[in-house]
């Protein structure tokens, strides 16, 4: 699946039009969590996390041409890094600095060597990862073992401690706005160029001066440092983590969202999250009406991944974002691009 | 005498079959060295030999008098060799600026955390590689389809924004594979026009081509391979005279009309 996916990516969008879109995000992000009730505030928060953590992937994917099955595992890194700091007495902020931080460094060390494979290997390998620290962490007492970790204390920022889902949802909205503005900024930078030169003739890019494994170990590290900044908030919110959190469908949900949403995109992650968790929501809640088998909600929720993916891979094959874009550049008078 | 490149006795197999073999040359700064051959004489692949697209299974890549035979690609890049390879590599997705920003990218600095953090050392930078880069396309003849995505270009401008990539690193050895192939009479005269400013400039091109005139009238200098090896070396002049030459090459039919060759 992946040659067909991974599509060179343009930089169409990164200007003006990507600018209103990130403004329109941000006060969506500010304004919508006070009119949400409580119920589907913590569907928000969530949201958030997992479009934050889906940037980085589409950034990996879109950009640097490389697929991660394991994304979930730095989002788990950043968690249990920021919760086993905050339970051993590391004030809460700190630890939420340190997650990205953490995530990013695992990322190094694991990628030097998996990033000499590609495509279908390096996403296998990545998938492999993720099992392995699943398997690590149960078996690790000092981080809760299978049971998991437990009284992670609350995110406290400047004395004030955020105990309801609003404070969280704002925590959250926060980090996704940082996520896509780092994106954005890094994608129409020198090294945003380089990347997305070497996705398309690996070779001219060398003969350009572009240290490309260096330069996609850059991406894999910056990828996993948006998961694990991620993974810090929610550690925070939950206040409990297990190993059960962070499965391999939610590595998937990550690339699914990725993919529906426009790969070589800014916002198509953040559309792509939206869109998938409310669907995922909806079918939620229609599993467990009354009636419905107990593994209903299982099923349909794994379902949702496999017929997004194969109504998007047909009949939106670039995504939902620049499907959308061609929509509206269709309907408005031709305008040059800068 | 200085030297700017020096290929001692370089050799390359695929498969147990030698495509080049035991290949030496010296450049001198400000050359205009010509490469030609029959098709599969091995001249792309010195020039990988040399870019370090390939690595050399022996001899040596001597730039400057430092050697290079073990660097990667983008090492080599930052030390001043440009490539144009031969067809069109370019970026697919990136316009033509874009294309050509990339060249800049051995001679620039910032990375991902200024970028990030939109540093204002990394918006200093970025203006004057997009300025550098306007230049360059400019020169290369191309400046119109600047904001176009390069893969919409006609092969030939696809041509011209590769040199023009190569141009913005301000390299100090530049690596012609073919550039005036598939080009129109008129683009190749702008081609020629603009390697002789080039040499005119000081910059040391090796230049393989199989439009002969072309050759003749821009080398200063000849190196002739055949099947792998070095079967000749030599001015313009003496390369049109030597008999193993017209007889692997030329062939008898550019003695008797010596412009008339294809
Ligand atoms: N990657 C490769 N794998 C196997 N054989 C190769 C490879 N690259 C080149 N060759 C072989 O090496 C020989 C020299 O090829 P090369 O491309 O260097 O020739 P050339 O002189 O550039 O020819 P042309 O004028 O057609 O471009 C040819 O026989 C070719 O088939
Ligand atoms: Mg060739």
């Amino acid at each position: 699946m992946t040659a067909g996916l991974l599509r060179p990516a343009s930089a169409a969008g990164t200007g003006r039009a990507a600018r209103w879109w990130l403004a329109g995000f941000t006060i969506l992000g500010l304004a919508l969590p006070p009119l949400l009730p409580e119920r589907h505030l913590a569907t928000f928060v969530l949201f958030a996390l997992t479009a934050t953590v889906t940037v980085g992937v589409s950034l990996l994917m879109g950009y640097a041409g490389q697929v991660s099955l394991g994304q979930a595992a730095f989002y788990a890194i950043g968690a249990y890094a920021a919760g086993l700091l905050a339970v051993h007495g590391v004030p809460s902020l700190l630890g939420l600095l340190l997650a990205p931080v953490i995530a990013a460094v695992a990322a190094v060390l694991l990628g030097a060597p998996l990033l000499r494979l590609r495509g279908h290997h390096l996403a296998f390998a990545t998938l492999a990862v993720q099992l392995i620290l699943l398997s690590l962490l149960a078996q690790a007492d000092w981080a809760g073992g299978a049971i998991g970790l437990q009284g992670i204390p609350r995110l406290t920022i400047l004395g004030y401690e955020l105990r309801e889902d609003l404070g969280y949802a704002y925590a959250a909205s926060l980090v996704l706005a940082l996520a896509v503005l780092i994106a954005r900024n890094v994608i129409v930078s020198r090294a945003g160029r380089a990347l997305r030169a070497a996705a398309t003739s690996e070779t001219a890019a060398a003969a350009s001066g572009v240290p490309i494994g260096r330069y996609r170990l850059a991406v894999f590290a910056l990828s996993a440092a948006m998961a694990g900044l991620a993974g810090g908030v929610y550690a925070y919110y939950l206040g409990y983590l297990s190993p059960g959190s962070f499965p391999v469908l939610l590595s998937i949900e990550f690339v699914v969202m990725a993919v529906v949403g426009g790969l070589g995109t800014i916002t198509g992650p953040v559309a792509g999250a939206a869109v998938v968790i409310v669907l995922v929501q909806v079918l939620n809640t229609l599993a467990t009406r009354p009636g419905m088998p107990g593994y209903a909600p299982a099923v349909l929720s794994y379902a949702v991944y496999a017929v997004v993916l194969i109504l998007c891979v047909l009949y939106l094959p670039k995504g939902l974002v620049p499907a959308l874009r061609r929509a509206t550049r269709a309907t408005a008078p031709d305008r040059r691009q800068s | 005498m200085t030297v700017r490149l020096a290929v001692g006795g370089v050799s390359r197999a695929f498969g147990g079959v030698y495509a080049v073999r035991d290949v030496s040359l010296t450049v001198a700064p400000g050359e205009l060295r010509a490469i030609i051959g029959p098709n599969g004489a091995g001249k792309s692949t010195l020039f990988a030999l040399i870019g370090g697209q390939l690595a050399t299974h022996h001899g040596s890549v001597t730039l400057d008098g430092a050697r290079v035979e073990r660097l990667p690609a983008h090492r080599r890049a930052r030390l001043g060799v440009g490539v144009v390879f031969q067809g069109a590599r370019i970026f697919h997705g990136l316009t033509a600026l874009e294309n050509v920003m990339v060249g800049a990218h051995a001679t620039t600095r910032a990375g991902f955390l200024s970028a990030a953090l939109r540093l204002p050392a990394h918006h200093r930078e970025e203006r004057a590689i997009r300025e550098r880069a306007l230049t360059c396309l400019d020169r290369a003849g191309i400046a119109d389809w600047a904001h176009r995505p390069a893969e919409e270009l006609p092969l030939g401008q696809q041509r011209a924004l590769q040199l023009a990539r190569a141009l913005c690193a301000r390299p100090r050895l530049l690596l012609l594979d073919e550039p005036a192939s598939g080009l129109r009479a008129a683009e190749r005269e702008h081609l020629a026009g603009l390697i002789t400013a080039l040499r005119a400039e000081g910059l040391t091109i090796l230049l393989v081509e199989h439009d002969v005139a072309f050759v003749m009238r821009l080398a200063d200098r000849i190196t002739v391979l055949d099947l792998g090896r070095v079967i000749a070396d030599g001015s313009p002049a003496e390369i049109r005279e030597n008999p193993r030459v017209i007889e692997a090459y030329l062939g008898p039919s550019f003695v008797r009309s010596p412009h008339g060759a294809s």
